[in-house]
């Protein structure tokens, strides 16, 4: 259930219309026991009297207070996340028992607009909640993981198993075509969501904004953040709710709110988890002598020459079986993956009171990975205080954040580990590492020393002033400092005898301040208007800077280099340099009667000195409605409706893509003209001054409902998002002297329906808790247009050096990514099932090689009977129709049960890991592994009617390429449900701690990743890139077991 | 107040009904939207940039022509194509290329390896076909049915004019729309019914001159064949057939008296009297597998042959044909005792066509003397 925390200004706003009289009178001493929802004393919980509200007290440990205030005034009970109570103390009631109840109507959540607390009864926007409890108990380094299948319509898939990195995040769909690497490297350009933390935003794409090819560390900043410290995260969606946080909300927003200090006397809570990491099921492999019979086998039975046969006395290592050098079977998987102890730290200190309070989070994270010399550790110190006097006209609030995150990828690239997939792939007969085998690519995989760090310091102050009642200003500023260091040392051996250093510096900054002005009125007849006008400046930079040497004198000598130019082979300053300014500003204008008709109105200014003059202000105009028919006359005797409202919504969020060298072309200094200094324009692309920005419109109609008590809820979502004037980079004929222009012309559109249900089944008061809830989301992607020249078609072809010619086509009208590719239609069984040209006679021939029984058949599009290029087909989509995701939360007493699932449907996957599994038997010469096929449904002998085509015929392995990677039988389902994690818990009886001078003890086990139901053929279906490619090369996801415990001091 | 409380609880179930009712309908008007959203519909890609290698076809009328270079600019698959507007440069309509006639298509794969005649013509069949049609594949065929009475060839005195040429135009067509490829010219060649065919003139038909002095109506091109080690018995010199020594040269005919479908090989001897060779001297050749053929009867001036013409008949490397299948190869071997007494042997051969179907003899005329067959 979907908890807010209640910010303490609008509780304040609330409870001053509380009254109570204060007439001085006399004093009776009241005493009493706060509980909370389970019966359990709740310490901490403040109680206030009078009018204005001032504190008195606050309940002990167990729950106790004792107050002396005059007769019949009225005790306010308030404390974060759990409805006020007020309770009338008479002249002679002395004694009270109040018990709390948890905010779990999402209309007293709070939500955050712009940076301004705004009751969700008056939001307009679509948007989503999710209390910091839900992504606790099972560690991990990226929270965007626990997010997956809770949020509908947020479609989170963690293709990654490294350490540190994150897997995409989309919400609402497609947001771009951009695509750039090749082959299995092709990426989809991130649209990743703004995280805005503690009011300061956040580019969560930065580690990842270059692909797979990026430089530097790659730690996400996601990475960066303890879970620990997360109060509550709040996810928007519609154009309405993101067009206040501007252009880089275009793909929506995250906030996460911390935690912050709430107990009068300090609290010390300390959060522990032991984890074990274990790597999937790995490719089997055959061993030792197996695999040579294998070889010889494919030999003799496919040999068409004696000399083919002759060739195997050529090969030692099949035929000089008693060597001792041949004789082995090594496991080489063996040795580069493995299972991983890990542990987590985590240290919470808080307290204090409304008028001031504190709280720091000390936490250590360490994840090490299933990869040998792969893994990831964070040290994080996020300290915050915040003082509000008691009449809160004042408030100031200031956060310290300090991160540092360390990783190793190897040799790898992070989520590319391609010298450990190969190395796997070797031969069993060969001998197993040592130093004899030094100079391999093994000693590369394990000895590469490779140190990534990311510290991060952030500093925020934030301050408001109440001028009079309604009318507040505040300011925030914030400054925020990333270093990113890399150093990748290759040992000699690793390389052919000369070891190598690579050095990678870099920082990024943020210096951010945001002013705003908010003014909240209520009118006689219930009219209320809320306006708020603020401002955002940013400035920010980023510079980094490589440095490559070849040969140092010894694998001693790591650095410093320099010592020799002739070996240094450059790097220097990268070209991301940044140094952007940008300002904003946005006026928010709010109405409702009665809160019953809401009408929010919204326009925001985004400039940014990346953008050219033409565009230098991009607008963001939104719009919202909201009717909350339950307030309805003719609805509210309604005692089964809770709640119930209707939203609609448009908005816009304008991205400038036009960089400066797009709009104004790059001006090279060329040499010199008569002792002139030349500049001359750089030919790669045409500058182009029309360039427009990218443009996100949408429109959403919502309608949320409660039933029965918040027994049943429901949220439904329908919106249409339009990106138009996608940026596209179109690639132009060498007589136009130039290389290539950016131009406009893109669209897409996402329409789609999200739906959330929740269920508590069981009575309120039973001892059995049970929320089960259920989300899904469908999301349609359609191709609006492409630049007009290309007539509504586009192909992205990827001839790549690996041949995986997988190439990506894009026709208006259709799902947007779609890949283009031979039809597969099964296998010949017979050389009579080849086609026939009834005008040459000739069979359906490639590459000079007739098909024949066992070769795949692959439709002739073209029907010329020759299987070539003009036969690719447009066919399947790489981005998922349904996402969703689905919770069962169990309390019994102290026992706690929580499983959470997701699930992803309908995408292609193009399952390129079998491809190339099958591939290793294209050569039985070579000295790669092979791999029993007996489960695998191929073709065996005539008549044989099989999926998979015949691969031993190595003859005619390279000519037919009977599993060539760009064919649809690689193209599978890659729907799947996933057990995300489930948790078992138990909280031990405090009368039972407080013997152990504890506060509270909870200890649970939890699991992740536990198991994935798919029809797919392949390993994992989730673990592929966003092109839904199943990269063998890749990361992979592990499985988790966890025992954890909270202790509170 | 009261009243209408009480109204309202009499009422509750029919309001929660209502409610019911409201909440679905407006959860089918938003299913509804997505036609409201004025998506573009998908539909197949078909280029405006679809063209052809050459729009020029001059196919050679007798056999069967696979024409054009298809480019579709990735248009998506299936294309319809229609040949429409055939008319004449001078707009007469052009119907000589429709005309249908039987022809053969292939049902199942030629291989090399059929054991006898009813093998090979059980993998194809005669089918009415007009004589000239393009396939799906955008691929122009001029049948085998097609000759010289049918459609008429280009002139013979080699002018080509625009009111005499063919002209048509192409309608690519599929569900995404239509395209057309105007102005295709069909110029075709008369028939040529063997290859090699330089001793045919390719425009009359005639015999064609000594490309070596072709203004001489007194000389003549052959067909020459290899010759390797084949001596002459006079001069004791290799037996030569190049531009300028015409040892051997052979001549593909049709014969009368035959089946209708034999192929025979017939060695003549040089002077006046032209005596035919007896096959049997070449003593070393392969006669099983010399050609596709059954049936073998050998007689003292020719060894006959029942075949499936064309020859070959795809274009598909077999035993019986040159390397890459494009046609039949024979070679003829003897050996006789050399000096030293080592056996020496010599081969001659010739790679052919045959497109028409009929009886044919291959002569190899051994034109100024006999290859030596006696021991040295």
């Amino acid at each position: 259930m979907n908890k807010m925390k209640a910010l303490f200004t609008v509780i304040a706003a609330v409870a001053l219309l509380i009254h109570g009289s204060a007439l001085a009178q006399t004093n009776v001493t009241v005493t009493g026991n706060v509980i909370d929802e389970n019966r359990q004393p709740f310490p901490g919980v403040t109680i206030f009297v009078g009018r204005p509200l001032r504190a008195l007290t606050s309940t002990d440990d167990n729950g106790n207070f004792r107050v002396s205030v005059p007769a019949n005034t009225v005790l306010v009970f308030r404390i974060v996340g759990y409805q006020e109570r007020s309770q009338n103390v008479g002249s002679g009631r002395t004694v009270l028992r109040v018990q709390l109840a948890p905010i779990d109507n999402q209309l007293d959540e709070v939500v955050i607009r712009g940076y301004q607390p705004r009751s969700k009864e008056l939001s307009t926007g679509s948007s989503f909640g999710i209390d910091g409890d839900d992504v606790q108990d099972i560690p991990t380094a990226n929270i965007e993981q626990l997010l997956q299948g809770r949020v509908p319509g947020m479609n989170t898939q963690v293709s990654t198993g490294a350490p540190g990195f994150r897997g995409s995040t989309q919400i609402r769909g497609l947001s771009t075509v951009s695509m750039t690497g090749s082959g299995n490297q092709s990426f989809l350009q991130p649209t990743s969501p703004l995280y805005v933390i503690d009011g300061i935003p956040m580019d969560a794409d930065r580690a990842t904004e270059y692909g797979f090819q990026q430089q530097g560390p790659g730690i996400s900043p996601l990475s960066l953040i303890p879970q620990e410290d997360i109060a509550s995260i709040e996810i928007l969606k519609d154009a309405q709710a993101t067009s206040l946080y501007g252009s880089m909300a275009a793909y929506g927003v995250i906030i996460i709110t911390t935690k912050r200090g709430n107990s009068p006397i300090p609290r010390v809570r300390y959060t522990h988890n032991s984890f074990i990491r274990t790597p999937p099921k790995l490719r089997e492999t055959l061993g030792g002598n197996l695999e040579r019979q294998l070889k010889l086998q494919q030999i003799y039975g496919n040999a068409l020459t004696v000399n083919d046969i002759w060739q195997i006395s050529e090969t030692p290592f099949l035929s000089d079986s008693l060597n001792a050098y041949w004789n082995n079977s090594t496991n080489w998987q063996d040795y580069y993956y493995r299972t991983r102890y890990n542990q987590s730290h985590n240290l919470h200190i808080d307290g204090g009171d409304q008028l001031f309070n504190y709280k720091a989070n000390l936490g250590y994270f360490s994840d090490q990975g299933i990869i040998r010399n792969t893994g990831f550790t964070r040290y994080n110190a996020n300290l915050r205080m915040e003082y509000q006097p008691e009449d809160r006209r004042f408030q100031i609030i200031g956060a310290v954040t300090g991160q540092l995150g360390q990783q190793s990828v190897g040799d790898g690239i992070g989520m590319l580990q391609t010298g450990v997939a190969n190395n796997g792939l070797s031969s069993t007969l060969l001998p197993p590492p040592s130093f004899y085998q030094a100079g391999g690519s093994h000693s590369a995989v394990l000895a590469t020393d490779n140190d990534n760090a990311t510290r991060l310091i952030r500093a925020n102050l934030e301050g408001s002033y109440q001028f009079i009642e309604g009318l507040r200003a505040s300011t925030s500023l914030s400054y925020e400092y990333e270093s990113k260091t890399e150093d990748t040392f290759t040992p000699a051996a690793a390389n052919d005898q000369f070891a190598e250093v690579y050095s990678y510096n870099g920082r990024t900054t943020q210096l951010y301040n945001r002013n705003s002005l908010s003014y909240a009125k209520e009118f006689t007849g219930g009219h209320n208007i809320f306006i708020n006008f603020f401002n955002e400046f940013r400035i920010a930079g980023r510079q980094s800077a490589v440095t490559r040497n070849e040969r140092s004198p010894n694998d001693q000598l790591q650095g410093p280099i320099g010592f020799d130019g002739y070996f240094s082979r450059g790097g220097g300053l990268l070209d991301d340099y940044t140094d952007e300014r940008a300002a904003s500003f946005a006026l928010a204008a709010s109405y409702d009667f009665n809160k019953r008709y809401v009408l929010d109105l919204s326009y925001r200014l985004d400039g940014s000195s990346a953008n050219g003059f033409e565009n230098l202000y991009a607008r963001n105009p939104a719009i919202g409605l909201r009717w909350n028919f339950d307030k309805e006359p003719f609805l509210e005797g309604l005692d089964w409706l809770d709640y119930g409202a209707v939203r609609l919504s448009w908005g816009v969020n304008i991205i400038p893509t036009g960089t400066l060298e797009r709009i104004y072309g790059k001006f090279n200094i060329t040499g010199n003209y008569n002792g002139q200094q030349g500049i001359g324009l750089d030919f790669d692309q045409i500058p182009n001054p029309d360039l427009q920005p990218k443009t996100n419109t949408q429109y959403n109609v919502g309608l949320d409902f409660s039933l029965f008590n918040s027994r049943v809820e429901v949220i439904y979502d329908t919106y249409l998002k339009k990106v138009e004037n996608e940026l596209f980079e179109q690639f132009l004929p060498n007589t136009t002297g130039f290389n290539k222009i950016f131009s406009n012309g893109a669209g897409i559109a996402n329409y789609g329906h999200e739906l959330f249900v929740m269920f508590r089944p069981l009575r309120l008061d039973s001892d059995f808790k049970l929320t089960v809830s259920v989300n899904g989301a469908y999301n349609k992607d359609v191709l609006l247009s492409l630049p007009a020249h290309y007539s509504g078609q586009f192909i992205r072809y990827d001839y790549d050096p690996n041949q995986y010619n997988q190439h990506v086509i894009l026709r208006v009208g259709g799902a947007t990514l779609a890949n283009y590719l031979y039809v597969n239609e099964g296998v010949y069984a017979t050389d009579a099932d080849v086609p026939v040209d009834p005008v040459t006679g000739l069979r359906y021939q490639t590459n000079g090689q007739f098909f024949q029984a066992g070769d795949p058949m692959i439709q002739d599009a073209n029907s010329d009977y020759y299987l070539n290029d003009q036969d690719y087909q447009r066919t399947g989509n790489s981005q998922p129709l349904f996402t969703g995701g689905a919770s069962i939360m169990l309390n019994y007493k102290n026992f706690g049960f929580n499983l959470n699932g997701s699930f992803t449907g309908k995408r292609t996957i193009l399952n390129n890991a079998l491809a190339q599994r099958l591939g290793l038997m294209g050569n039985p010469f070579g000295n790669r592994v092979v791999v029993p096929l007996n489960d695998i449904d191929l073709w065996r002998q005539p008549g044989d009617q099989a999926t998979y085509p015949y691969v031993y015929d190595y003859k005619r392995f390279n000519s037919i390429r009977p599993v060539r990677f760009d064919q649809t039988l690689w193209a599978e389902d890659g729907t799947y449900f996933k057990i995300n994690s489930i948790v078992l818990s138990y909280m031990f009886e405090r009368d039972l701690v407080r013997q152990w001078g504890l506060d509270n003890l909870r200890v649970y086990i939890s699991g992740e990743n536990l198991h994935t139901f798919s029809r797919y053929t392949g390993p994992n279906p989730e673990n592929v890139t966003t092109m839904g490619r199943d990269v063998s090369e890749g990361y992979p996801v592990p499985r988790t077991y966890n025992i954890g415990l909270n202790i509170g001091f | 107040m009261p009243q209408l409380r009480d109204y309202m609880t009499s009422n509750r179930l029919l309001r929660k009904i209502k409610a019911a009712l409201g909440v679905l309908a407006a959860g089918l008007f938003l299913l509804g939207c997505e036609k409201l959203y004025d998506l573009p519909e998908e539909k197949e890609y078909i280029s405006e940039n679809i063209n052809y290698g050459s729009k020029i076809l001059e196919p050679i009328l007798g056999r069967t022509n696979l024409m054009g270079q298809f480019n579709p600019d990735a248009s998506t698959m299936p294309l319809k194509f229609e040949i429409v507007n055939a008319r004449y440069g001078d707009g007469r309509p052009v119907t000589d290329l429709f005309q249908v006639r039987p022809t053969y298509v292939w049902i199942s794969a030629y291989d090399g390896l059929e054991t006898s005649l009813e093998e090979i013509e059980a993998k194809r069949k005669l089918e009415d076909r007009p004589l000239f049609e393009v396939r799906e594949s955008g691929q122009f065929i001029l049948w085998a049915s097609s000759d010289n009475d049918l459609i008429e060839p280009r002139p013979e005195d080699t002018t080509l004019l625009v009111q005499d040429t063919r002209f048509f135009d192409l309608k690519v067509t599929n569900t995404g729309g239509t395209v057309y490829i105007p102005d295709f010219q069909f110029v075709p060649w008369r028939e040529r019914p063997y290859s090699p065919s330089n001793d045919i003139d390719p425009y009359t038909g005639g015999v064609a001159r000594d490309p070596s002095d072709p203004e001489n109506p007194n000389k003549r091109d052959y067909i020459r064949p290899w010759l390797d080690n084949v001596i002459g018995d006079k001069s004791n010199r290799p037996l030569q057939s190049n531009n300028n020594i015409k040892d051997v040269v052979v001549y593909i005919r049709p014969f009368e008296g035959g089946n209708g479908h034999n192929l025979r090989f017939k060695f003549m001897g040089p002077g006046p009297d032209s005596s035919w060779i007896n096959p049997e001297v070449f003593n070393e050749t392969k006669w099983g597998t010399l050609v596709h053929g059954f049936n073998i009867q050998k007689t003292a001036e020719y060894v006959q042959y029942d075949v499936a013409y064309p020859i070959p008949l795809v274009n598909l490397q077999t035993p019986y044909t040159s390397s890459g299948g494009g046609s039949a190869s024979i070679e003829f071997q003897y050996s006789r005792k050399g000096f030293g007494g080592a056996l020496t042997y010599a081969s001659f051969g010739l790679d052919f066509n045959i497109f028409r179907a009929g009886d044919w003899e291959i002569v190899f005329h051994f034109r100024n003397e006999l290859p030596k067959f006696e021991d040295e």
